[in-house]
C-alpha cells in the first residue's frame, strides 16, 4: 500500500519536476487541544495547548510537507496525570487540480503517560481543497483524511480513522505574511467501537510564504 | 544679274521636277542652302530659299530659335536685294517672334543691324513669360509673369474674364527692357472669385498712345483644398474598465464565508466525532461568516471601483487629445486653399501684320 502511494505520486508528479523552483512555506501555530479517550470503563478527556509547526517544500504540483505538534494536556477532572502530546506527519502530495491537492503518508501521535507511552501511527490519504472567497486576500480550506492503515499499542485492534480541517488563511498584500484560523479534528474507533478517540482544536498561527 | 536669274532658273526648273525629293530634304538643309547662296552673295535665290524655309517653319511649329535664324538671313538677304521696305517687315516680324533677339554683329554687318535696331525701336511688342503649371496660395502667394520688351513703351497688363471683361488690372506704365508682374490669386474686390479661366492680356502702346499690339495667355484656375483628416474612432468598449464592482466578488464572499462556517460547523458530524464542544468551532465559523460578511460590504456591487476610473479617464483624455489635434489640423487645412494655375499657349494680336 504504501509503495503504491508513492508509486501514484510520482506518476502523478512526472513530468513537473523539471524547471520548477522551490516554493517554501512555513507557520507556526497555537492549538487548543482536546483529545476525548471513550472506552468502556468511562470518558477521559484532557484538554490544553500546544505549539504546532508545519512546512511545506513545492515544487510544481509535487509537494512535501511536515508538521510537528507538542503540547501538555490536562485532565478535565483533575483526578488523573496530565498527558505530554506529541505528534508529527510526513506527508507527500501532488496538486491534482488549481484548487485541489492530494496528499498522503505516515500520521505519528504519542501521548506520554505516567511511565509509559501510548503510541499511534497512521497512514493517511487527505484531499484539500483551498481557494479565495474574499476577493484574493482571504482563502477558504478544507482538509479531510482518512486512516488506510493504523498501527497503535492499545490493547482494542484499530478499526478505522479519519478527520478533516476547516479554515481561512488571510494574506497580506504586500508581504509574504499570513494569518490563519481553524478547525480541526479526527476521530478514531478501535475494537469495533468499544475504544473511540477524538482529537479535535482550534488552530490560531502566523505563517511565511515565500513565493 | 542674268546669270543669278539662270541660275534661278535651273534651280526652279529641278525643284519642279523632283518634287518629292526636296520634300524629302531636311529643313537644314534648305536653310543651309539659302545660306550658302547668301554667302556667295546670290541673295535672290538665297532670299526664294529662305522665305521657303520661313514658310515651312510656321507652318510646323518649329522652335522660334530656328525661326528667328531663318528670318534675319532672310532680312539680309533682302535688305542687300535692295528690298529695304521688305527687310524692315521681315525684322519686324523677327522682333515679333522675339523681343530679346539681337543680330551677331560679327556674321551681319552693320547695314543689317543698323536697320534690325531701327526696326526694333519702331516695333512695340512684349513677349509674356509665365510658369506653366503652378499652385499659389491666394491671397499671399504669388503668380510670376515676365515682360520682356522689344523697346521702350507702354504696357497694360490686365487679367480679363473670357468674354473681355475686366478681372484684375494688374500692371500699367512703362517698360524699358523687362518687369516682372505678379497675382495674388484674386480679383479686383480682393477675394477668391469661382471663375475656371480667365485671359492674361498685355497691350502695347507706343509713345503715341496707338495701340501697337496685343499678347493673351489663357489662364485655367482651379481651388484644391487638401482633404481633412478622419475623426479618431473612439476607444472600443472593450478597452474601457468596468468602473463598477459586479455583484460576483461580493456573492462569492457572501457564500464562501457562509458555506465555509456551515462547513466548520458540520466537521464533527462528518468525521464521526462526538460530544465535541461547539464554543470553539463557533468561534471559527463566525471569524470566517465575518470574513465573508466583511468582503461583502468591501466589494458590495456598484461600489466604484477608483484604479479603473482614473484607467478610463486617462483613455479619454487621451482620444480628446487625438481629437482636438485633428480638428486643428483640419481646420489649418480649410484655409490652405492652393490656387492651381495652368497657362496656356500666348497668342499674340497685330494692328498690322508683316
Amino acid at each position: 500500500m504504501r509503495l503504491a502511494l508513492v508509486v501514484l505520486a510520482a506518476a502523478l508528479a512526472a513530468g513537473e519536476l523539471r524547471a520548477q523552483a522551490l516554493h517554501p512555506t512555513g507557520s507556526a501555530s497555537l492549538v487548543t487541544a482536546r483529545v476525548r479517550s471513550e472506552v468502556p470503563a468511562g470518558i477521559d478527556q484532557f484538554t490544553g495547548s500546544a505549539f504546532l509547526g508545519q512546512g511545506a517544500l513545492a515544487m510544481g504540483r509535487v509537494e512535501l510537507s511536515a508538521s510537528y505538534l507538542q503540547g501538555t494536556l490536562n485532565h478535565e477532572g483533575g483526578s488523573v496525570a496530565g498527558r505530554d502530546l506529541v505528534e508529527g506527519t510526513v506527508l507527500l502530495g501532488v496538486r491534482a487540480l488549481q484548487w485541489l491537492t492530494l496528499e498522503g503518508g505516515p500520521h505519528a501521535r504519542a501521548y506520554t503517560l505516567a511511565g509509559s507511552t501510548q503510541r499511534w501511527l497512521f497512514w493517511e490519504l487527505r484531499a484539500r481543497a483551498a481557494t479565495t472567497f474574499v476577493g484574493s486576500a482571504a482563502q477558504g480550506y478544507a482538509e479531510l483524511w482518512r486512516a488506510v492503515a493504523a498501527d497503535a499499542n492499545v490493547p482494542e485492534p484499530f478499526d478505522h480513522a479519519q478527520g478533516g480541517e476547516v479554515g481561512m488563511i488571510l494574506r497580506m498584500a504586500r508581504a509574504p505574511l499570513s494569518a490563519r484560523v481553524g478547525y480541526r479534528i479526527d476521530h478514531a474507533v478501535l475494537g469495533g467501537g468499544t475504544r473511540l478517540e477524538t482529537v479535535d482544536g482550534v488552530v490560531v498561527g502566523v505563517g511565511l510564504d515565500w513565493r | 544679274m542674268r546669270r543669278y536669274l539662270t541660275r534661278l532658273a535651273v534651280l526652279a526648273w529641278a525643284l519642279s521636277a523632283a518634287p518629292d525629293r526636296l520634300a524629302a530634304q531636311s529643313s537644314d538643309t534648305l536653310f543651309a542652302t539659302g545660306v550658302r547662296a547668301y554667302k556667295n552673295l546670290e541673295f535672290d535665290l538665297a532670299a526664294w530659299l529662305l522665305r521657303r524655309e520661313v514658310a515651312q517653319l510656321t507652318t510646323a511649329g518649329a522652335p522660334v530659335a530656328e525661326r528667328t535664324q531663318a528670318l534675319v538671313y532672310l532680312g539680309a538677304a533682302d535688305l542687300f536685294r535692295g528690298r529695304r521696305d521688305s527687310a524692315a517687315v521681315v525684322f519686324r516680324r523677327l522682333v515679333t517672334l522675339d523681343p530679346r533677339y539681337r543680330p551677331d554683329r560679327l556674321v551681319f554687318p552693320p547695314e543689317v543691324t543698323s536697320l534690325f535696331d531701327a526696326v526694333r525701336l519702331q516695333t512695340k511688342t512684349v513677349m509674356v513669360e509665365v510658369p506653366r503649371d503652378t499652385t499659389i496660395g491666394p491671397g499671399h502667394g504669388t503668380f510670376d509673369i515676365w515682360l520682356i520688351a522689344s523697346s521702350f513703351q507702354t504696357v497694360d497688363v490686365t487679367l480679363r474674364y473670357t468674354d473681355g471683361a475686366p478681372f484684375r488690372p494688374l500692371y500699367a506704365g512703362p517698360i524699358g527692357d523687362s518687369a516682372n508682374v505678379q497675382w495674388d490669386g484674386l480679383d479686383a474686390a480682393g477675394s477668391l472669385a469661382p471663375v475656371s479661366r480667365v485671359l492674361l492680356r498685355v497691350t502695347s502702346r507706343a509713345q503715341t498712345g496707338e495701340l501697337a499690339g496685343i499678347v493673351q495667355v489663357p489662364l485655367d484656375l482651379r481651388q484644391s483644398r487638401p482633404d481633412t483628416l478622419p475623426w479618431p474612432s473612439p476607444p472600443a468598449d472593450a478597452q474601457f474598465l468596468p468602473e463598477r464592482a459586479k455583484s460576483g466578488t461580493a456573492t462569492r464572499s457572501l457564500v464562501g464565508g457562509l458555506l465555509l462556517s456551515g462547513a466548520v460547523t458540520a466537521l464533527p458530524a462528518v468525521v464521526g466525532g462526538s460530544d465535541t464542544p461547539s464554543g470553539p468551532r463557533a468561534a471559527v465559523a463566525g471569524a470566517i461568516g465575518l470574513a465573508g460578511l466583511l468582503g461583502y460590504v468591501l466589494h458590495r456591487p456598484g461600489r466604484p471601483l477608483t484604479a479603473n476610473v482614473r484607467a478610463n479617464q486617462t483613455l479619454r483624455d487621451a482620444w480628446q487629445r487625438r481629437v482636438a489635434a485633428t480638428t486643428a489640423e483640419n481646420a489649418r487645412r480649410r484655409r490652405d486653399i492652393g490656387l492651381v494655375v495652368h497657362a496656356g499657349e500666348p497668342t499674340a494680336i497685330q494692328p498690322r501684320g508683316p
